[in-house]
């Protein structure tokens, strides 16, 4: 199974539209990848189906770049009992 | 002058301070006043206001809505006349916040209007008339059986002399007086309406005039004396410290009120809006010892319009610190029957409008979501039958949309769906600006047909 960053990297790219191989941890999805107000909506929800979990809607949008968006989806996984 | 160099130290918190003594969410926001009087100069001397007696003065709201209100409109039917008193009645509440409304007597339908008006069996608001200054027409107030009705006696020069062409301001005073003998020989009180009275020789005219008023009216019993409605005809009358007379209100009510006698509740202020002063006008002749105020529903009126009754209740509330009986959700309910017989609310009007709580801007959205108080001005909800509601156009974002489908689905509390839940609408949304090209608001029928469509199992759950 594809790591929990590759994932967030593939969703991102999908519903960014931007090229995968762009994408770098450290990028932050508003300044550096171009997500709007309602993209990151989409994000988080795309995140959530991709990985079968509930984030906190305050939480889940004040995670702004690609590594700390994989740290907390990792924690959540781990609350709600999804293996990754 | 001199400068005071006053320091403002932060004052650090980490609870919020919502200032709730003033902005209790169940009233609309209270009026406070300081300790002190409010002065005012006149001919030179300090004069004290203390606005704090309102509280306890019997202020109350007078409607002219079938007289001045009709002037504006096509005549009202009989029983929508009879349906709007009602509702007024219901909306002063039992102590008569409403205390007073004015009919025409000269047709039948004025006739019966007022007959089944009275037939209600109403306390509230008292039925009283509307008459020519001609001594013969207070026959059709005694036929009536009212006991007071109102007047024409014109204050200023404009009609003194041209309108009504009297040759002196001597032989216009007598007349008046002639006919206010006639009405207390019928046993009417008499309301002497000072019309275009904020254009008018306040020393040379006025005060001689509501003088000879009061001297008539000590040789009669109290119950018909003389009431004066000041009546700011044409807008001009201005509510600014220190602004001269005749356009000053703080100053036309002292002279009338404290120089003259005229009790308080004698006294009635009756504006026009042709300078977009006329509910702050209505509130200040409150203030300044004037206890009633005359309006119109939704201030519809000659030309610009009358001091909104529903402003002055609000107002009346905010001033009072209580409901005093006052039952609030009948403002919307006169909006709506007025709306249905062809009265033109403006969609941005205060508390009636159909947009008047209405959010359009997405972050104003997100605040709403967060705490209604944000953006809203007081439990439009639970006063007026109102919650806050968004209109979703370009600028509205996810929480705008997610403020939209909570109301719709009359979501509360932790019942409430996140910004998440709603993103495949929000795109929607947004897709209509940025790749259609749209410009119009989006309807609430459109976003109905797409929450069906873009979370059915929402649907199912809260409209299936």
């Amino acid at each position: 199974m594809a790591s929990v960053q590759e994932r967030v990297k593939e969703v991102t790219a999908r519903v960014l539209k931007v090229d995968p191989g762009r994408i770098k941890p450290t990028d932050n999805f508003a300044a550096d990848l171009g997500a709007e107000s309602v993209q990151s909506i989409e994000l988080v929800a795309t995140f959530e189906e991709e990985f079968g979990i509930e984030m906190d809607e305050e939480e889940a949008l004040s995670v702004d770049t690609v590594s700390s968006a994989a740290e907390f989806i990792t924690k959540v996984c781990r609350e709600q009992g999804v293996e990754v | 002058m001199t400068t005071l160099n006053k320091t403002h130290p932060l004052v650090d918190t980490t609870e919020p301070n919502l200032l709730e003594d003033t902005f209790d969410y169940n009233l609309p926001p209270l009026i406070h006043f300081e300790d002190h009087p409010a002065i005012e100069y006149i001919d030179g001397e300090p004069v004290e206001f203390d606005f704090n007696s309102v509280k306890s003065r019997d202020i109350v709201v007078t409607d002219t809505t079938f007289r001045d209100g009709q002037q504006a409109r096509p005549p009202y039917k009989v029983e929508q006349m009879v349906k709007i008193y009602d509702m007024l009645a219901r909306l002063g509440g039992p102590n008569g916040v409403i205390r007073q409304t004015e009919f025409f007597l000269y047709t039948k339908n004025d006739r019966e209007t007022l007959e089944r008006c009275r037939a209600l069996g109403h306390k509230y608001p008292e039925c009283t008339g509307w008459i020519r200054a001609v001594k013969g027409d207070f026959r059709l107030v005694k036929e009536a059986g009212l006991k007071e009705t109102g007047m024409l006696t014109s204050s200023s020069d404009y009609h003194i002399f041209d309108k009504l062409k009297f040759k002196s301001r001597k032989e216009c005073m007598d007349s008046y007086c002639e006919v206010v003998d006639a009405a207390f020989e019928a046993g009417v009180r008499p309301r002497c309406h000072l019309e275009d009275l904020t254009r008018a020789d306040i020393d040379g005219f006025v005060l001689p005039f509501v003088e000879r008023l009061m001297e008539m009216s000590s040789q009669v019993p109290d119950e018909q004396s003389v009431k004066i409605r000041l009546c700011d005809t044409m807008g001009f009358g201005i509510s600014y410290p220190n602004a001269k007379l005749p356009r000053s209100i703080p100053k036309l009510i002292y002279k009338l009120n404290r120089e003259l006698g005229v009790p308080s509740d004698r006294l009635e202020w009756h504006g026009h809006n042709d300078f977009h002063k006329v509910h702050a006008n209505a509130a200040t002749a409150w203030l300044y010892g004037c206890n009633a105020v005359n309006g119109t529903l939704f201030g519809f009126g000659e030309r610009t319009g009358n001091p909104p009754v529903e402003g002055a209740i609000m107002e009346y509330i905010a001033l009072k610190g209580d409901l005093c009986g006052i039952d609030t959700t009948v403002i919307r309910e006169l909006a709506d029957y007025m709306r249905s017989i062809g009265l033109p609310i403006p969609d941005n009007y205060p508390f009636v409008g159909k947009h008047f709580n209405t959010t359009r801007a997405g972050i104003h959205a997100g605040g709403l979501r967060r705490n209604e108080r944000i953006y809203n001005i007081f439990d439009t909800a639970k006063l007026l039958g109102r919650p806050p509601r968004v209109a979703i156009t370009d600028k509205s974002g996810a929480d705008g949309v997610a403020l939209w489908v909570n109301e719709f689905f009359n979501l509360k509390g932790d019942q409430r769906i996140s910004k998440i839940k709603v993103h495949k609408l929000a795109r929607w949304v947004m897709d209509q600006y940025e790749v259609e090209h749209r410009l119009t608001a989006i309807s609430d029928e459109e976003l109905e047909a797409k929450t069906r469509e873009l979370m059915p199992d929402y649907w199912a759950k809260y409209k299936g």
